[in-house]
């Protein structure tokens, strides 16, 4: 089956590695996702305000977009991409006052008709667990792996309405599938900093201190996320913890998509595993 | 959008398309060109030129339109207009903001010069910037520059300088390469290999291209060069007249602030004229391709200082002007249409010259069709066209190929409601290009010490006819070579005291002809109070 | 011209003036008396002097044409842009690499996109404006300079936007960016070039040079020409 995608600027960029495997393995479980043919950046931020439609303006343009393609869904898998879209898609279906505010600066109506969707979704509910055990070429045998959500994903709950908003599992269930061994620890849905780290780095460095020892004191020896944002701070970091924590220890940070391709066979220049900060390579191919 | 009666008349092309798909209509053959030339082309109208009283070509025939302007006096009066206060010092001026102009400046700039820009409107206001089809260079493995200059000088009726026609096939590649390193978007396969089509009178397709904006596509990529490399642009200031020392060397310029209506004086070690063409004279009534400027101000100015002018008297027209709507008529529809595969049909459905043909002979074929076998078609204010079969082009290389090959002719009919990818458009020769101009060496210098000519202004490269795709390249060819020799020449110039000397000989040359009533250069078109233009 | 034309109101910058119908504005417009300096050029579609902005009684939406490629209407209220100030970034384009980054270095407002669409709502070549500033902002530079290809630089988008982006300048960066380090070199110009650099057709050119036009003559209507 065909979905309309939205890839979102980072992953034509930064997050390349994002974009290649998911695209890569849906399609190695059936599933095309559909490039949208002119896309501009969603806006990133869901505005605070709630009548500030012009920070809208774009994502409403996206969705009405997707609504020409067929299939009325959209596939989108950055967590900021995904959170404002699906809370402005939110805001133009319930919210009259906003819905006519922003199609008046729209080239057409667009009332809020597609359903955005996120690839763990498309795993989970249109492919389904057991059709993807099917298909795995390996599996990931008693790799630990710290699954982390962060904020975007999951909250506010109403509007995204995506899993539980304390403790979310949709994406332990599909790493269980692939054969890795799930590590419960509670900084899942801790925020990892976000953008703060332009502004305040010692608190990002602080949030991701908890989340990264929180897993591994647990025996994590990944953690896997769909944030490009996530990903860059959990990653990056850790030189910086390394050089000022006795003992520290680097755990690789993949998106999750990363390891589902690997399952899935795809070819390892694709998995792009050569991008991260902390190498996942010995422990992903080994030695 | 077509009237009824228009629409009707696009049947009969309609109904003989699948048969003239399979046609070739013959070529002409050197004696019938030659006859349909003197009969049909408006340069052979034994009323259209007069012979010239004063300067140095004195005794020669030039179109009316060209006679008056070197028949006025200028702008300026010598005996009183000051040159003491001098606004601009620099090494090199360059009169002219077009491809030429700019090309000349880079390279000048490149060659450690102290060079500025002088241009009557914008920078990039020139013909260049309209120039839709290609540019000329033999580059691919089956050409050669002895075949590009074969072709040009049968094009030119061998009336070509063989110097110039040297100098312009030889470096055309090297042009080419020049604009490719500056980011110029040549239309390209994958792996790099140019996109090359046949113009008319061509034998090798080397006319490359940037889809139907290769001029302007050109012109903004040396704009933006010269706006990097700082070169300094005085927009809205045509030269009016050019400055001569005492010792008789070009030594600046007049220039004439349009805004403030202030003089500026220019003083320069070497000057390039590269004012481009004359179209905005109108020779002959016709409408004109040309750009808002084209009003032939380097030839008036050269010429009142003592260069000598060669085929001016030689007009271009384009065989393919807009002759409906009336809102466009006289903008061009580029050669590139026929290039792809269109043909030339009269009013009975028929092909009646080989479309690819020299511009001068397709004019006049078009002509003849019209004012002799009475088989054009009448657009509804009365002017005559013929049609030009479009729609063939989508047949022959696929759906799709007139909207991504000619964007830009395809959006400037589609704002009239004309799809020209269904429908044929009509056309009449319109006023293109100034075959002549101030004669020039193979350095671009001309006869007066430190002046230097390049592009359009200049005469002799194309000798009475120019083929397309020779034009684009004129100008960087003799753009590039004027501004490097002129920054090299500028280094030994010593110049002596600034005079107006040769305007104050013209002026008694035109009084005592009786002549000089009117003013030139005229600067701009007056369309006041009408209706063309 | 001969037939009787009906005429039509307009108001060039508020004032009223009666003209014929069936004019584009820049030829009603000297129809009217003006005669231009600043906001016409080529006058057929390329140069980008004459946009021209206008609305109509009734009708709150701003309206947009090149003066020479538009046709007046009846109580159209006009006035032209013949100028706006830009942004625009001086580089050498030798040492640029076709990155995000160059982009964001020469331009870093384009990340100020609002996506309001103004910008391809006003541009007179109907470009994606929008669109080709989105692909900026992801290093799309193929994309913009495809997208941005038709663009006449009249300005009119930087005039609408509310990010204070320049797009066209954005555009010609990306598109001299692609032509230069993105688009592969033409291996065939390359090879011609060093030829004529050693002098393989010097000979060839003399000979032809110092033919007479019969001789020349011979010779031209004797080429074969390629089909």
């Amino acid at each position: 089956m065909k979905i309309p995608y939205f890839p979102g600027c980072t992953l034509h960029s930064k997050a390349r590695g994002l974009d290649e495997t998911t695209r890569g393995s849906l399609a190695a479980l059936g599933v095309e996702l559909v490039e949208l043919p002119e896309w501009t950046c969603c806006g990133t931020v869901f505005p605070l305000a709630q009548d500030n439609y012009i920070g809208m303006v774009a994502a409403a343009r996206i969705l009405a977009n997707a609504a020409k393609m067929e299939g009325g869904k959209l596939a989108t898998v950055c967590s900021f991409c995904y959170h404002v879209l699906k809370r402005v898609n939110y805001a133009i279906k319930n919210n009259s006052e906003a819905r006519k505010k922003l199609n008046d600066y729209l080239e057409e109506n667009y009332g809020g008709e597609i359903e955005t969707i996120h690839p763990l979704e498309i795993c989970k509910e249109i492919i389904g667990l057991d059709a993807i055990r099917e298909k795995l070429k390996r599996k990931l045998k008693g790799l630990k792996v710290a699954c982390y959500y962060g904020c975007m994903l999951v909250r506010p709950a109403a509007e995204m309405n995506f899993d539980h908003p304390e403790n979310p599992t949709i994406m332990e269930e599909l790493i269980s599938a692939l054969g890795a061994e799930v590590v419960e620890y509670p900084g899942k849905t801790t925020c990892c900093g976000s953008y703060q780290v332009l502004n305040d780095m010692s608190l990002v460095k602080q949030k991701v201190k908890e989340i990264l020892y929180s897993a591994s004191a647990r025996g994590a020896e990944a953690i896997i996320t769909s944030c490009p944002l996530c990903q860059f701070n959990l990653d990056w970091m850790q030189e910086k913890l390394a050089e000022e924590n006795n003992g520290f220890s680097k755990v690789p940070v993949l998106y999750f998509t990363q390891l589902l391709g690997l399952t899935l066979g795809l070819p390892e220049e694709s998995l792009r595993l050569g991008e991260h900060y902390v190498d996942p390579k010995p422990l992903l191919l080994g030695a | 959008m077509y009237t009824q009666e228009m629409q009707e008349a696009i049947k009969i092309v309609e109904q003989t398309r699948e048969r003239r798909l399979k046609e070739t209509f013959p070529r002409l053959k050197p004696e019938e060109k030659e006859n349909l030339l003197r009969s049909y082309h408006p340069d052979y109208k034994p009323d259209a030129t007069r012979v010239v009283k004063v300067g140095p070509n004195k005794g020669d025939k030039f179109t009316h339109e060209h006679a008056d302007l070197l028949e006025s006096r200028s702008m300026l009066d010598p005996d009183t207009f000051s040159l003491d206060n001098i606004d601009f010092d620099v090494d090199v001026l360059v009169i002219g903001g077009g491809g030429a102009g700019t090309s000349a400046a880079l390279l000048a700039h490149e060659a450690g010069a102290k060079v500025m820009i002088a241009t009557k409107l914008r920078h990039g206001d020139a013909n260049t910037m309209m120039a839709e089809g290609g540019i000329q260079a033999a580059d691919k493995e089956n050409d050669s520059p002895a075949i590009h200059y074969l072709d040009v000088m049968g094009g030119g009726g061998f009336y070509n300088i063989p110097e110039l026609v040297a100098a312009l096939v030889l470096d055309a590649p090297l042009c080419i390469q020049w604009l490719e390193s500056l980011g110029c978007m040549f239309s390209k396969f994958p792996d790099g290999t140019m996109h090359t089509i046949h113009g008319g009178g061509t034998s090798r397709k080397r006319m490359h291209f940037a889809h139907d904006y290769s001029g302007a596509e050109i012109m903004r990529t040396l704009r933006d060069e010269a706006r990097n490399r700082g070169i300094p642009v005085i927009e809205f200031s045509p030269a009016v007249e050019l400055i001569i020392d005492e010792y008789g060397q070009c030594a600046g310029a007049v220039l004439y602030n349009l805004e403030t209506e202030q003089f500026l004086v220019v003083r320069a070690k070497t000057v390039i004229i590269a004012t481009g063409g004359s179209g905005r004279l109108h020779i002959g009534g016709f409408p004109t391709t040309n750009h808002y400027g084209a009003t032939a101000d380097g030839i008036v100015m050269a010429y009142r200082a003592g260069a000598k002018l060669i085929y001016l008297d030689a007009t271009q027209f384009h065989p393919t002007g807009v002759a409906f709507p009336e809102q466009i008529v006289g903008q061009l529809v580029t050669e590139k249409v026929r290039g792809l595969g269109a043909q030339l049909v009269n009013a009975e459905g028929e092909q009646f010259i080989y479309p690819l043909e020299t511009r001068d002979a397709v004019s006049s074929a078009i002509i003849r069709e019209c004012k002799e076998r009475k088989k054009g078609i009448t657009t509804p204010s009365g002017m005559q066209g013929v049609w030009l079969d479009s729609p063939m082009i989508d047949i022959i290389h696929g759906k799709g190929t007139i909207e991504r090959e000619l964007p830009a002719m395809f959006r400037q009919y589609k704002r009239f409601n004309i799809n020209m990818a269904e429908q044929p458009i009509l056309v009449y020769p319109t006023l293109h290009y100034q075959n002549g101009g101030i004669l020039i060496n193979d350095k671009a210098e001309t006869s007066i010490p430190n002046l230097y000519v390049a592009g359009e202004a200049s005469g002799g490269v194309h000798g009475r006819n120019r083929l397309m795709g020779n034009s684009l390249l004129d100008i960087i060819v003799f753009g590039r070579r004027a501004g490097m020799n002129a920054a090299e020449r500028a280094k030994s110039v010593k110049l002596g005291r600034l005079t107006l000397d040769h305007v104050k000989r013209y002026h008694e040359e035109l009084r005592k002809e009786g002549l000089g009533q009117k003013v030139a250069p005229i600067l701009l078109p007056d369309y006041r109070g009408k209706i063309s233009g | 011209m001969a037939e009787e034309r009906k005429m039509v109101n307009i108001y060039i910058m508020g004032k009223h003036y009666k003209v014929p119908y069936g004019l584009t504005i820049m030829k009603a417009m000297e129809y009217a008396g003006y005669r231009f300096v600043r906001g016409c050029g080529c006058r057929g579609g390329f140069c980008g002097a004459c946009g021209t902005v206008y609305r109509k009684p009734g009708d709150f939406r701003l309206k947009v044409g090149l003066a020479c490629q538009t046709m007046v209407e009846d109580n159209m209220y006009l006035t032209q842009i013949p100028f706006y100030p830009a942004n625009k970034a001086t580089y050498n384009l030798e040492e640029l690499t076709p990155t995000l980054s160059t982009i964001l270095q020469y331009y870093p407002e384009v990340t100020r996109c609002l996506g309001c669409n103004q910008c391809t709502r006003i541009c007179p070549q109907e470009l994606k404006v929008m669109d080709y500033i989105a692909a900026a902002q992801r290093g799309d530079i193929e994309k913009v300079a495809h997208l941005s290809f038709d663009c006449i630089m009249c300005g009119l988008c930087a005039s609408r936007c509310p990010a204070e982006i320049v797009h066209y300048n954005v555009a010609i960066l990306a598109r001299r960016l692609y032509g230069r380090h993105i688009a592969p070199p033409a291996k065939h110009l390359a090879k011609r070039v060093e030829e004529i650099k050693a002098g393989k057709f010097d000979e060839e050119i003399q000979k032809l040079m110092k033919m007479n036009k019969e001789e020349l003559q011979k010779l031209y209507n004797a080429r074969d020409i390629e089909p």
